[in-house]
């Protein structure tokens, strides 16, 4: 029992941290977003989360940073309100490594707000083909001495926004889905060894229990995909893995229901079942990673890097998995008791 | 799961808040895509709902068959 109290807990804290929290604050594009090199210009950068207006008692510093040691300071800040602020650059003649153009990032450092970047935010293209020593600006107010945003916040990231909460909704169903598989292949394991069809009830309740948090994240990842990639289906090879996942434990389903005999159904069954769990592992976890994917974590990276999941998101992400894992366990819980009853009914045992 | 079940999660989604939508002002793309995050909550729920709504009426038919079995 306290596990289902602790399952709606963790739900619960899951839902409303994973809504409530802020997310921290970012720049959402620059105007003009490329200008060409040596001349005065005015660029107008819109944050999103950010406090520009906050009261400072040191200056608000804007940089566009090549790297670094190689950036440009603002030469003058104007805050228009919380979200828009113009800064004046005086781009120099030169640019670093000599190239024929360079994409530069974008960074406002407010002393209480804390700080914001726009990777890639602004292209400044070379005039001429001058090849002169780098000029003085770029190296003369290097980017230092940030200030941190205080208070709990989700990492902002350009095209995901706030949907980076679905860390917590769609993602968890990935865990629920592997852990109610392994307990399914569990019971097959108990049933081959003492033959008793309560452990084969388990392990189709527990399957079946799967292949629905299964299809509720790939659905969920269609929501999700249709607003971040574009569309609901591209392909993906984790997408296709994990259908090609799913119809190998239909197929289960099929094999189990189609003798007779049940004790035969289920004793073959239960051997298919573990050769099914086995082809989870290359499925779910070594061919996603030989192929590129919109899914972080392609091409041989583990599954999050720093950058997709930070200590704050940690701290809702771990209860989450652990509060739709219990209830995936309840569920299947309920799926089996039933099956039981059921059986009975029929006479079956 | 139902097929029909299936398509409704799909429809919650994805083509309800397009219908919402006007024109370039797509509701789901304000605020920070808010309304995502919403939409992928409720399709994991219902999902949850239906699935338990579907073992409620097997286990009212079961009920029925062995009130007649014992009666």
């Amino acid at each position: 029992m306290w596990w289902k109290i602790a399952s709606v807990v963790l739900l619960v804290y899951t839902i409303v941290a994973g809504f409530l929290v802020p997310l921290k604050s970012g720049i959402e594009r620059v105007e003009p977003n490329a200008a060409d090199a040596n001349q005065l210009v005015s660029i107008r950068l819109f944050g999103y989360n950010t406090f520009f207006a906050r009261p400072a008692s040191e200056p608000i510093r804007v940089w566009l940073y090549y790297d670094d040691e190689r950036a440009l300071r603002a030469k003058k800040v104007q805050v228009v309100n919380d979200t828009i602020m113009e800064a004046v650059f005086d781009l120099p003649a030169t640019l670093p490594d000599n190239k024929p153009f360079v994409l530069l990032n974008a960074l406002v450092d407010h002393p209480t707000a804390g700080a914001s970047l726009l990777p890639a935010a602004f292209t400044l293209r070379r005039v001429d083909t001058l090849q002169g020593p780098l000029d003085r600006a770029w190296t003369a107010d290097p980017v230092a001495q940030l200030h941190l945003q205080e208070g709990f916040s989700f990492p902002y990231q350009n095209i995901l926004y706030e949907t980076i909460r679905n860390t917590y909704f769609h993602v968890p169903m990935w865990f629920v889905l592997l852990f109610l598989f392994a307990a399914s292949v569990w019971y097959s394991l108990q049933y081959l060894r003492r033959s008793r069809l309560a452990f084969d009830r388990k392990a189709a309740a527990y399957a079946e229990v799967g292949i629905l948090f299964g299809i509720l994240g790939l659905t969920s990842g269609m929501v999700w995909a249709n607003y971040t990639w574009g569309k609901p289906w591209s392909n993906d090879i984790k997408q296709i893995m994990t259908a090609v996942a799913l119809l190998v434990y239909i197929a289960y389903f099929i094999l189990r229901g189609s003798f007779s005999d049940p004790e035969k159904g289920a004793r073959l069954a239960a051997v298919y079942n573990i050769f099914a769990f086995a082809s989870l592992i290359p499925l779910l976890y070594i061919l996603p990673r030989m192929f590129d994917s919109l899914h972080p974590g392609a091409k041989g990276n583990p599954a999050f890097g720093s950058q997709d999941l930070d200590n704050t998101m940690r701290l809702v992400f771990y209860p989450a998995i652990l509060g739709w894992t219990l209830l995936g366990f309840w569920i299947a819980d309920l799926r089996a008791r039933y099956q039981r009853l059921h059986d009975k009914a029929m006479g079956l045992e | 799961m139902d097929r029909k079940i299936l398509t409704f999660l799909l429809w919650v989604g994805i083509s309800l808040p397009a219908a919402f939508a006007e024109g370039n002002r797509d509701f789901m793309r304000e605020t920070g895509k808010i309304y995502v995050v919403v939409a992928t909550l409720l399709v994991i729920l219902l999902g949850i709902v239906g699935y338990l709504v579907r073992l409620e009426r097997k286990l009212t038919k079961l009920e029925h068959q062995t009130k007649k079995d014992d009666a």
